[in-house]
Order: C-alpha cells, then structure tokens, then sequence
C-alpha cells in the first residue's frame, strides 16, 4: 500500500510538470489551431534562464534573499523572460504564417523549435548542466514508509496554484469568456467585438511563462537539465493535451495529472520499460473511441 | 619516357628506404607502435606514443636488451579506422626489422590490423582493446595488456561482496551494449556465489537512458533490501539514480561501473549525495603502487609536464617492456619463438600496471581492477 501512495505521489508530480506544459499547447491550439512544437523549448529555456540567475546570482541571493526569495526572483526572472520569447517567436515565426494556412504554420513552429534549442546548446553548451543543490530546498519527509521530499508538496501545491489560477481567468472571467469564445469560432469572435490580438498576445505570454515556471520545478526536481530536455517532455505534454481534449483548458490539466499517474502506476506494476507503450497505448484507446479527448465537445461540423 | 622517370625515382627511394632500415638494424631492435596518432582519438595516440617513448627510454638507459642493442620505436598512424589500421598494419608487417607490434586502440580497429599481423606471423599486443571477441580467435600472435570487458564483471564478484560484507544485491543496466553486457557478465561472474548461496540477486532491472525519473524503478529495488547496488550505466543517470534513490529512503552503498561516476557525476548530485559512493575502475595512472609505476610516471612528468590523464597509454608502455622483455630472455627476435615465450614463461614480470602474464588465448593474467570513492570534498580516490 505505502509503494502504491509513493508511486501516486510520484507521478501527480510528474502529472503536474505535464499538465503545466500541456496547457501551453492547448491554450495555442485552441485558439490558433497550430501546435506550437516550440513550446517544450520555451519550458527548456526557462529552466535555463533559472538556472542561470540560481548560479550567477548565488552569492547576492544567499546574502539578500534567502532560499526562497532566490526561487522566487529565479522564477520571475525566467516567466519574464519567456512571454517576451514568446510574443518574439508568435510575432517572427508564426504571424507571417497564419494566412497561409495550418500546414505551413507548423512547420515554421519546428523551425522555430530547432533554432531555440541550438541556441541554447551554443549559449551555455551540450552537457548537462546541474542545478545547485544548496539552493534548493533538500527536506526528506517520512510519513510511515511513505518517503516523500518537501519538495514534491511544494511542486504540487504550486501547481495546482497555478492551475487553479488559469481555470479561474478561463471560466470565470469576461476576458476568459473572450478565450473561448475565440476558440470556438475566431471569425464570429471577431465579429462580437473581441479583441483577437489580445488574446493572442495573452497565450503567448502566459504559456510560455507556465512553461518557464515549469522548467526551473523540474530543474529543481531532478537537478539535472540538458538543452534536449524540451522535446520529451513536449511531447508528453503534447500527448496530456490531446488526451484531455485538446484546445480544452481543464482538459489539458486532467490529461496531465492522468499520464503522470499511467506512467509511474504502469511502471510500478506491468514494466518500468514498458511503461511509455503504455502511456501511448492508453493514449491510442482514448483516441479511438472518444477521438475529441476526455473532455473534448464534440465538435459540429462546419458547413 | 615520363613512365621510366617514375620507376628511377620510386627506385632510388626505395633503396634509400631498405640501406636506412638495414643500417639502423644493426645495433637497434625496432618495436612497432600502430596508434590513432590522428582523428578523434588523436589524444590517446598520442599518450601512447608518448608513453611508448618513455618506456624505451628507460630501457636504453638500463642498457638496452640482447647485451646493448638499443630499443627503437617506430610510430604509424591508424587515425583510429579499422581501414586505415588494416593499412597501417601492412605498413609495419612490410618492413622486416620491424620484430613486433604494440596496436592497438580500440576493439574494431584492432580486429582487421591484427588479422594482418597474425597472417604474416608479427606478434602484436593491443593495449585499449577490451571486446571479448578479440580473443576469442585461436589467435596465435595476438596479445593484450589491457583487460576484457568481462574483467570488470569478475572483478565486482571477487571484491565488492566481500568488501560490505553484502549477500544481497541488485544489479542495474541501461540497455546500452555496454551496460548490459557489463551486467551480464557480473551476473556470469556471481553465478557461483550464487550457486553456492553465499549471495542473492534481488534485483536485475534495466532503466531506459535518458530518462530524468527512476522513481519506479528505485522503489521496487527498495522493496528488495539489497545490501548493495550496482549500476553499470552512464554518469547522467548514475547522478538520477543515486540522488532519487536516497530521497526514497534507499540507503545501501551504491557501486557504478567506470563509466557512472566522475565529476560531473559528483557535479550532478551534490557533493552530499555523491560522496560515499563508489565505482569499479581501472586504475588510473596516478594511483599504481608498484615502483616500476613511479619511475615511468616520474620519467614522463620530467619530459612532458604532466601524467597521462587517460588509463590506456600505460598499457601501451607495459607492451612495449613485455616485448623487450620477451626478446632479451628468450634471446630471440623470431615472432614465433617470441608469441611462444609470452605465452609460456611470461609469469607474474613486474610492470607498471603491475605484474604481466598471458593466458593460452592472449589475454592479460590477473587485469588490475579498483574500487574508487568519492570523498568528503568531492574527489574520486582509491578506497581503502
């Protein structure tokens, strides 16, 4: 029973690395039908611009801030950052593009992906970079045989923090009604009077910025980062997304949380080595017989 | 015309080449040394030169061997491709006073050069080439000095049980050839533990490289209470592995094969994680006891400014002084009386990587393996 919790514990962490992620994607595809395969460098980038302000900035962060503090100003630091990438990147890469139609626009996405990803190796190399540990807070928790870090509870609680926040902007506000409304049909939309350049401008900042938070949790996490780290975990979360429904917000967080456990539930108990056929498999199911995800509408065909 | 001119100048070079050669033959015996002098693993040719020179050095200034005959080495370059050693083979085959080969680095460029030497009949000893297959030919002129990939495996068998005092323990790979083929051989080299039931394995699991979460994995090996664990992969998972591990409450020593731990490893999980483990390795330069060591590594400090930073160009010495050794004993510079003397009479001769000896098939007799840690500060020292 107490490997069973461990094990739920485990992949509700890793669950929520993929639901932050995956929301990037959905939030993008709901409202521009383009899968942005830049997204997973955008969450490598942020981790990288974490780690460097952790690194470079240690001495005054330790002295002035405090752990916390330095996690904090780290985090800002990169979500900062990344929506501005992210408005760069939607303004070169995609805007020229969008008139062109679906196939070119993403394209350019995976262009726009491998020209991050190269410039991340050039900037700070093709080894591993490692996060230093004593920045990060290091508590092992022990509940019975239950062995859990302080810092798991932080990256659930600040997950779904952030998760609880963008649920609130999307189904509660009138700007969040502009979202979906724009990602129900962008031409009426338009035509209702909303704004489509802002909510434009407003996934691009935010995903991106999700996705940079993520990148320092994960780097924190496993202490290890590489600059190829963005395609596995795009890919996971791009998998999330789809299973949940893709374009659906709450959708992308429950695909998330739902592959996380699969993976590390399918792991403990069929194969460790198996456990992404298994990840995928489910996936395959999912698709074949609810093709719009958990919570996908169905969608009325355009006439 | 321009035909004739050809043949004149090709003639005149070739008989410079043969009065050269048979002039040097006279009070020198030549020692070939076929390397990757060039190309991506120019730095372990390099040393090995390097490391050769010194040697022959030290030889010389003894006084030779074969009553005052000075060693001489003669260096070709393989630029570490089976093609270009093949080539670089026949090159050392062709030249008559050429008594013996040391080649060379890496398993798949010694396969096809040493099918040159063995069909010419040229004792050759590789000296960074650890596949089994190598061996395993019926090979009549093909040594080594080096170890086999297996070495390691018996090596984790004979010390590492013995050392925690561990009955139970839980095996580890990536699914690389390497990994795996280290695990397996581990295994292999358990079985009689096993059999006799002074061991158990409790766990024998492969992880999927490039991975960041081992967590499932971790927890099923904690579940198994081994009393130490090795893992035979790379540093970046070791880093994962080791660091996830603890957190979960696995508190057994953990053992990496040589490839799991080094300094970005103890980089990776912190110094708190990282010290205390530790890793089977051969030897590294610095860390040989024996004297013959000392005075090779104290002679090649003096003349290139620093030890070699890799373990392999000191096999490549110890080749060139069981050759010697070899040709002064036995009197003879015959390849055929010479492989039968290696073969026979060489026991236990002291050399800087400690004492040489030769199976019946040309491998190295007692390959010296050690145990490494890392230490308080974050170095990676001999364990005691």
């Amino acid at each position: 029973m107490h490997v069973f919790l461990e094990q739920l514990i485990n992949g509700l962490t890793i669950g929520s690395f993929y639901a932050l992620i995956a929301l990037g994607y959905s939030m993008v595809y709901g409202v521009l039908k383009l899968i942005n395969f830049a997204h997973g460098d955008f969450f490598t980038l942020g981790s990288y611009l974490g780690y460097t302000v952790l690194v470079f900035g240690s001495a005054v962060i330790t002295t002035h801030f405090g752990l916390w503090g330095g996690l904090i100003l780290a985090m800002t630091v990169a979500a900062v950052s990344l929506a501005l990438v992210g408005l760069i990147v939607e303004r070169l890469a995609y805007r020229p593009v969008y008139a062109a139609g679906r196939l070119p626009a993403v394209v350019s996405a995976l262009g726009a992906s491998i020209v991050l990803q190269n410039a991340i190796m050039v900037i700070w190399g093709p080894r591993f970079q490692a996060y230093p540990s004593k920045l990060i807070p290091n508590v092992h928790l022990q509940f019975g045989d239950i062995h859990i870090t302080l810092l798991q509870i932080i990256i659930l609680v600040m997950s779904f923090i952030l998760m609880g926040i963008l649920y609130f902007i999307v189904q509660k506000t009138t700007f969040g009604a502009a979202i979906r409304a724009t990602a129900l049909d962008r031409e009426t939309a338009s035509l209702m009077g909303i704004n489509i350049n802002k909510v434009i401008f407003f996934i691009f900042t935010l995903g991106p910025a999700l996705g940079a938070i993520t990148g320092i949790m994960v780097g924190m996490y496993y202490r290890q980062i590489s600059f190829t780290m963005g395609w596995n975990y795009g890919l996971k979360a791009f998998t999330a997304s789809v299973l949940g429904g893709i374009g659906n917000i709450p959708g992308a967080m429950l695909g998330g949380l739902i592959l996380g456990v699969l993976e590390m539930l399918g792991g403990a108990y069929i194969s460790a080595a198996w456990k992404d056929v298994f990840v995928f498999l489910i996936l395959i199911l999912v698709l074949i017989f609810r093709p719009t995800g958990i919570l996908g509408e169905k969608l009325a065909e355009k006439v | 015309m321009k035909s004739i001119r050809l043949v004149m100048i090709l003639g005149v070079f070739l008989s410079v080449f043969l009065i050269s050669t048979s002039l040097c033959a006279a009070d020198t015996v030549v020692i070939g040394l076929q390397g990757p002098i060039t190309g991506p693993w120019a730095y372990e040719g390099q040393m090995a030169k390097q490391s050769c020179e010194i040697a022959a050095e030290l030889i010389n200034s003894k006084g030779g061997i074969l009553g005052g005959k000075m060693v001489e080495l003669r260096v070709v370059d393989d630029a570490g491709e089976p093609k270009t050693g093949a080539l670089a083979a026949q090159k050392l085959v062709g030249q008559k006073d050429v008594v013996a080969s040391i080649s060379t680095y890496g398993s798949s460029v010694c396969e096809p050069a040493s099918n040159i030497y063995e069909k010419f009949k040229k004792v050759n000893i590789g000296y960074g080439v650890t596949a089994v297959r190598l061996t395993q030919r019926d090979f009549n002129y093909f040594f080594r000095t080096c170890g086999r990939d297996d070495s390691q495996g018996r090596f984790f068998a004979e010390a590492v049980p013995k050392k925690f005092g561990a009955k139970r323990i839980a095996i580890m790979h990536d699914n690389t050839a390497f990994g795996k083929g280290l695990a397996e051989d581990t295994k292999r080299a358990l079985q009689p533990m096993i059999d006799a039931g002074s061991v158990e394995i409790v766990d024998y699991v492969a992880i999927t490289p490039g991975e960041k979460d081992f967590r499932v994995v971790l927890t099923n090996l904690r579940e198994a209470k081994p009393d130490v664990w090795y893992f035979t992969g790379y540093y970046a998972e070791a880093a994962l592995l080791v660091t996830q591990a603890r957190e979960i409450g696995i508190t057994c020593p953990f053992v990496g094969g040589n490839a799991a731990i080094n300094d970005e490893f103890v980089k990776i999980a912190g110094i708190e994680v990282a010290k205390n483990c530790y890793m089977t390795n051969e030897p590294l330069p610095a860390d040989l006891p024996y004297p013959e060591a000392k005075e090779f590594l104290d002679a090649y400090k003096a003349k290139f400014g620093d030890i070699p930073s890799s373990p392999w160009p000191i096999y490549a010495a110890d080749a060139l002084n069981i050759i010697a050794y070899a040709i002064d004993k036995s009197g003879s510079t015959d390849s055929s009386e010479l492989a039968e003397f290696l073969r026979s009479q060489v026991d236990g001769v002291p050399g800087i990587t400690g004492p040489i000896g030769f199976t019946e098939q040309g491998d190295r007799e007692g390959v010296p393996f050690y145990l490494y840690v890392v230490d308080e500060s974050g170095k990676i020292v001999v364990s005691k």
